[in-house]
């Protein structure tokens, strides 16, 4: 066999134990073959890095249409100094409800970018920049006329959770409960698991078990959670 | 997502079809960012790991190390994912007790074992886009998206697998005279 069929092969990942044995051999011996499979292995590096480059460029321009990655962090600080606090305050108590607290955290807006001063006019944007603003009475308000007009299920999921951030419980689980689970979308799993925390807040255990059981047994993204939590719960 | 439905979403990805990356981007990306909240990252790397295990997901289709994958789309995608917050967190030597399984995802090979030449590498990313498209086409399809050169063949309909041996020689000699200059 041809030193060039042999590395082909190799990078292939085809080599057959004899044509190992031999590529090895001569990877300490033959000084020329040793550099043109480093050289080939560069190149491989190197088209990799350029693909990788590539596709980043293009999962940029998904996030550059909505500038929304500063609110974020804002917003992930606030929520950690939420839950931080909720920690400290809770820690004495003995119910299910201070496990709320511990898993509680503010959903972020997942939905529209927050511009200040831009699309004032644009109820679905105003609505956001209350709830990521934390003026979580206005944005209630303004979730619950979208919800009402355009019946869109992001509207009512924001409802609900603007609900909770306003500790109206039962009026956030009344709300979660118009949701139809059995439509399976992206919000599913989250109404789900914003619901079972209610009921634990609410301290009705026997309800938000059966939520996170259906949560922990099938594939979706707060399935390790509902796990983690159910243990606690036993 | 269902199985039936996976499947044709890895043939799309193989494909490199920009709706399909798109739609799995946004689907899952809620998810990614709650549930990468609890580990304390600064939100951009989070972005950036998520993007990069979007990365790495396409990547998988195309190589085909992904053919029999057994869970969703958005389970390995978060498994890839995990499996890189671990990674930052250990780089940042934060004290991770946290119950993490640390082993490697189907098929995601950790590409950082040999340092290469740097040098080199980023010589030839440059010069690797003035090769001729065919060229690129060839190197591309064997190198990255591992191919075998019997299916390179096939793809880029060439009559026999020799001249397509030589034909990839002749770049690889080219891109050598390049990276000399």
């Amino acid at each position: 066999m041809d030193k060039e069929t042999l590395i082909n092969n190799y990078f292939e990942k085809s080599l057959s134990i004899e044509e190992q044995t031999l590529f090895d051999s001569l990877m300490n011996s033959d000084a020329d073959f040793a550099e043109e499979v480093a050289f080939q292995k560069s190149v491989k590096k190197a088209i990799s890095l350029n693909e990788r480059a590539d596709l980043k460029r293009k999962l940029a321009s998904f996030e550059a249409k909505k500038p929304k990655v500063k609110a974020l962090r804002v917003f992930y600080a606030a929520a950690s100094i939420v839950l931080l606090c909720g920690l400290g305050f809770y820690l004495t108590q003995n119910t299910t409800n201070s496990l709320y607290e511990d898993y509680y955290q503010t959903y972020p807006n997942v939905i529209a970018p927050t511009v200040r001063g831009e699309n004032k006019e644009d109820l679905k944007s105003e609505a956001f920049y209350e709830y990521d603003s934390g003026n979580y009475q206005k944005s209630l308000e303004l979730f619950s006329k979208i919800y009402t007009t355009e019946k869109d299920d992001y509207a009512l999921f924001y409802k609900a959770l603007s609900q909770m951030e306003l500790q109206k419980t039962s009026e956030a689980i009344t709300t979660f409960k118009q949701f139809d689970l059995a439509k399976n979308n992206a919000f599913t799993p989250f109404v789900k698991w914003y619901l079972a925390l209610s009921y634990l807040k609410e301290n009705q255990k026997e309800k938000a078990i059966p939520l996170l059981k259906s949560l922990s047994e099938t594939d979706n993204p707060q399935q390790e959670m509902a796990y983690k939590l159910l243990s606690e719960l036993d | 997502m269902h199985k039936s439905n996976h499947l044709s979403i890895i043939e799309q990805l193989k494909k490199g079809d920009e709706k399909t990356i798109h739609s799995i981007y946004v689907e899952n990306k809620n998810g990614f960012l709650l549930f990468a909240a609890r580990y304390n990252l600064p939100t951009d790397d989070v972005l950036d790991i998520y993007q990069d295990s979007i990365i790495a997901l396409c990547e998988n289709a195309k190589k085909g190390t992904i053919d029999t994958l057994e869970n969703t789309i958005s389970t390995y995608l978060f498994s890839i994912g995990k499996y890189m917050i671990y990674k930052k967190l250990k780089s940042k030597n934060k004290n991770i007790s946290i119950d993490f399984d640390t082993k490697l995802p189907q098929a995601i090979e950790d590409d950082e074992e040999e340092p290469d030449n740097a040098t080199e590498v980023a010589l030839l990313q440059n010069n690797f886009k003035k090769l001729g498209e065919q060229c690129q086409k060839v190197l591309r399809l064997f190198y990255y998206e591992e191919k075998k050169l019997d299916e390179i063949q096939i793809a880029l309909n060439y009559t026999n697998k020799d001249v397509l041996k030589s034909q990839k020689s002749r770049c690889l000699k080219q891109l050598k005279d390049l990276i000399k200059i």
